[in-house]
């Protein structure tokens, strides 16, 4: 009770403390902004990799035929609700007078990247519709169609990063030009066996959609056809083949035990229907969405504890804050110490005041470090947005930074920890001036001089 | 001089301000490791811009280009103040290795290797043909064969030190490249599969810009085949951009307003041609101009770390005001005295602020001086951590950096100084206004000798 009174008595009359408490929750703002962002960019980017390619990818060391039958095996698998076959490739779009970009092509089936990846919400116009997405134009079937990247057709903003999406959308019903290309095998007489020459092929199809997934890398860069269209495009000659299964995995499905299965109907899909091929069966890689992003994330996650690093170090300055205020306030009421040990409190007591003291300041200042850290974090985009408005400078690109917005989600695993090492410090920086006032000798102080 | 022998005094007998000093020397140290690698970094970045796109671009953003060039050319060439001038062609194409499945989108830069050397860092960056420019798109082992020259990144790998693994000739390689040729109206020229043009190239030489968007994307072709490629080598013969240097002893303003009123001359000259209202596309820029979208993007960054830094510094400012006021309660009689004897409250702050000058310029010292310390092993340090730990600040595979920039900026440094002293200044403003405002007649009371 004495403890809690002299601690609420020292809050209120001592103001010097309050600056403990602003350094306390500045630091720990600081330190939550930082780790909430930098956790939050990662999130987005795992979580943009599995809507993108679904939670599992199967990527053979080349292009395979039958895919069809693979796809059957894969989703008669329990761990397994769906999967798809995409077709990849490289081109370049014309899109108008002097309008020509390089893209990145993927063959989809649409139904089934529906059912795989978050795709459909990422279609502009057919995103809120009931039905099934659809790459066809109304009444005409057999016309070449295809989905492009919003900034593929439509860059954002130079000043406020934002897309004109209703711009975009006007592309819709245009017809573009795509040049690509494949590599086949000579079949001149004269040519030798095996040699193979690059093949050109161009296709005109006609915008049915716009993409638009937030993610700048993928909405800058790629176009979208049935894969049946790309592979008679690229193979007109050969049956159909797929270069990359995506799976999606059930509800509660674990993804190690869901690996092995899968690879284990490779062996067999490779065994059956593509002549045992040991090159196929040891070169294929199985990996989650999240694997596959692992070395880039590696990256980031050691940006983020350097970061943390080098903050944490100099906001470790607050132990020696603590300490100054606390060093101050004990010199200042050593009568009133004196007074408390001459009632019999031990020496122990005094000290423990002290030191809980800190903690209280510690525990004080990261409260209201943790509140600021959150609203800040919470309103990071209109924070962005009015620095830009007042300062004209733009902080935040999504050509630069792949994301349209700011991550904004307050990370609470990394809260626990900086609260804690918070109020450690502010307790640590009580320690000396707490052991002083222990040391206080009553019979010295109280002395009428 | 009582003031001077005070403020030492102080700085000297009380153990209290080694606390301040130590953290505004903590805070500097910090502070001037971040701002002198992320200074570093940027630096170099704009300097390999620089470099890359001489001191100014008279060009357009559109893949049409512009016609009537080469009297332009003609009056630069002509002009005392520029050094060196190179006509570009740029355009979107796609590249196919001989014999392999993979096809890749890349950029076009058709040039004049010599010429091309002269108006920007070019030569510098090549490998095998450093010493003789001019034959840079000869491959040595066959000079009858058309070479091309790829952005290091496509040609080579890098292992995990960062260190590409040369060879002591360029490989006999063969690439397809395809691209659209377009038409002075922006339109496809041909129709069908003569919708693009492709020819075959063969690998001569590879060129390290140090710029990861340019070496990994960029191929180099020799300007009349890129011309012809890109469909701009018609009777009107048309190119994207022209690269200037200017000389050395002229300044980059004057330079690009030279550059600019030759053009303002030259496009009044070709106002009645036919292709005339290709030349309201071209814009003359500098190369910070230039380059802009990326140079933002990277000081955008370093100001970011530099007001994360800032709120860090809060804190030194906080310790600050702490330190001085617990000296100045303790050092209450001292100042009654002076007081006493007829120095004035102004003289008073002067003291205090003195101190605080003394104290900052310790603390940066100290600061400046273990800084200058890690930078001069920084890269040391980190080589050792990943021979034991495999920790590197950059993975050099994944990032276009080589070692950490360690020199430090006097400019940076003088600034940093600067603000530390101004933290210390302003966090000793409150107590040593307090106590200039202390009454001799109180503090001197026998009751508070």
């Amino acid at each position: 009770m004495l403890k809690l009174f002299l601690w609420l008595r020292y809050l209120r009359k001592r103001r010097i403390v309050f600056l403990s408490i602003t350094a306390v929750a500045l630091s720990v703002s600081l330190l939550m902004v930082i780790a909430s962002g930098f956790t939050g960019f990662i999130k987005a980017y795992e979580q943009i990799a599995v809507d993108f390619v679904g939670d599992i990818v199967l990527q053979p060391p080349r292009k395979f035929p039958n895919y069809p039958v693979l796809l059957d095996r894969l989703e008669q698998l329990g761990v397994v609700e769906a999967a798809e076959a995409t077709l990849e490739g490289q081109g370049v779009l014309y899109l108008g007078k002097g309008n020509v970009r390089a893209v990145r092509i993927q063959g989809i089936d649409l139904a089934r990247a529906a059912r795989v990846t978050a795709f459909k919400s990422s279609l502009l116009r057919q995103k809120d519709s009931p039905d099934e997405p659809s790459f066809g134009m109304a009444g005409e079937p057999n016309t070449a169609t295809g989905f492009v990247g919003i900034a593929v057709v439509r860059e954002p903003d130079e000043e406020t990063d934002e897309y004109d999406f209703n711009a975009a959308e006007e592309m819709i019903g245009k017809q573009v030009v795509l040049t690509t290309g494949s590599v086949i095998e000579q079949k001149e007489p004269s040519s030798p066996p095996g040699e193979t020459q690059f093949k050109r092929r161009t296709l005109q199809f006609t915008i049915t959609d716009i993409v638009f997934t937030g993610f700048y890398q993928v909405d800058k860069n790629y176009i979208f056809l049935p894969i049946e269209r790309l592979q008679k495009t690229l193979y007109p000659e050969q049956q159909p083949v797929a270069e990359l299964i995506q799976i999606k995995l059930s509800l509660g499905a674990d993804a190690e035990s869901a690996e092995t299965q899968i690879r284990g109907v490779w062996q067999g899909f490779v065994d059956d229907q593509l002549g045992g091929d040991r090159y196929l069966k040891e070169f294929v890689e199985i990996e989650t969405a999240v694997e596959m992003q692992s070395q880039y994330i590696g990256e980031i996650r050691k940006q983020m504890g350097l970061l943390l690093l080098i903050i944490g170090v100099v906001s470790a300055s607050v132990v020696v804050l603590v300490s100054c205020i606390f060093y101050m306030i004990v010199t200042t009421k050593r009568k009133d110490i004196a007074v408390i040990k001459s009632c019999g409190t031990t020496s122990a007591s005094v000290c423990w005041i002290f030191v809980g003291f800190g903690g209280c300041v510690g525990i004080i200042g990261s409260g209201i470090g943790v509140v600021l850290g959150c609203i800040i974090t919470e309103n990071v985009n209109s924070i962005e947005r009015w620095i830009s408005i007042v300062s004209g400078l733009k902080l935040w690109k999504s050509s630069v930074y792949m994301f349209s917005r700011i991550p904004n989600e307050v990370n609470w695993f990394w809260a626990l920890p900086i609260v804690v090492s918070a109020i450690a410090a502010a307790a640590v920086g009580a320690l000396i001036p707490a052991i002083v006032a222990a040391r206080t000798k009553p019979v010295e102080i109280l002395r009428y001089e | 001089m009582y003031k001077l022998i005070l403020a030492t005094r102080y700085l000297l007998k009380r153990r209290i301000t080694y606390f301040a000093v130590l953290a505004v020397a903590l805070c500097v140290f910090i502070v001037v490791v971040v701002m002198t690698v992320m200074a570093g970094l940027v630096g170099e970045f704009k300097q390999k811009n620089h470099d890359f796109s001489g001191d100014c671009v008279v060009g357009s953003e559109s893949l049409v280009g512009f016609p009537y060039y080469e009297d332009y050319v003609k009056k630069l060439d002509a002009s005392e103040l520029v050094e060196g001038v190179s006509e570009v062609i740029r355009s979107y194409g796609l590249l196919s290795l001989q014999g392999r499945d993979r096809t890749s989108g890349v950029e076009i830069m058709g040039l004049d290797p010599a010429r091309h050397s002269r108006a920007t860092g070019f030569g510098d960056t090549l490998y095998h043909r450093r010493d003789d420019i001019a034959q840079a798109f000869v491959p040595s082992y066959d000079a009858n064969l058309p070479g091309c020259i790829l952005g290091i990144d496509l040609a080579l790998e890098r292992d995990p030190n960062g260190e590409y693994a040369y060879d002591s000739s360029p490989r006999r390689i063969g690439f397809s490249i395809s691209c659209f040729p377009l038409t002075a109206r922006g339109a496809l020229a041909g129709a069908g599969t003569a919708l693009a043009n492709t020819k075959t190239f063969y690998y001569s030489d590879h060129s390290h810009s140090g710029l990861a968007r340019v070496d990994d994307s960029i191929i180099y072709l020799p300007f009349d085949e890129a011309q012809a490629l890109c469909g701009m080598s018609g009777q009107t013969k048309r190119i994207n951009a022209i690269h200037v240097k200017f000389k050395p002893d002229v300044p980059l303003k004057a330079g690009c307003e030279e550059a600019r009123r030759l053009w303002s001359i030259f496009k009044a000259e070709k106002a009645n041609e036919n292709q005339a209202y290709l030349l309201d596309t071209v814009t003359v820029q500098d190369w910070k101009l230039y380059g802009r979208a990326l140079i933002a993007a990277m000081e955008k960054e370093q100001l970011i770390m530099g007001v994360m830094f800032g709120f860090v510094g809060i804190v030194t400012v906080f310790i600050v005001l702490v330190v001085f006021y617990m000296l100045i309660s303790h050092k209450s009689k001292d100042i009654g005295v002076l007081r006493s004897i007829g120095v004035s409250g102004f003289d008073i702050i002067e003291l205090f602020s003195g101190f605080a000058l003394m104290v900052g310029l310790a603390g940066s010292s100290l600061g400046v001086l273990g800084g200058w310390q890690f930078l001069l092993r920084i890269n040391s340090i980190e080589r050792w951590l990943f021979e034991h730990f495999e920790f590197q600040v950059w993975d050099r595979t994944m990032f276009a950096i080589g070692d950490i920039p360690s020199a430090i900026s006097p400019r940076v440094l003088a600034m940093i100084v600067l603000l530390a002293i101004a933290a210390c200044l302003i966090g000793a403003l409150v107590p040593s206004w307090q106590a200039a405002r202390l009454k001799p007649a109180e503090t001197l009371q026998v009751n508070q000798l």
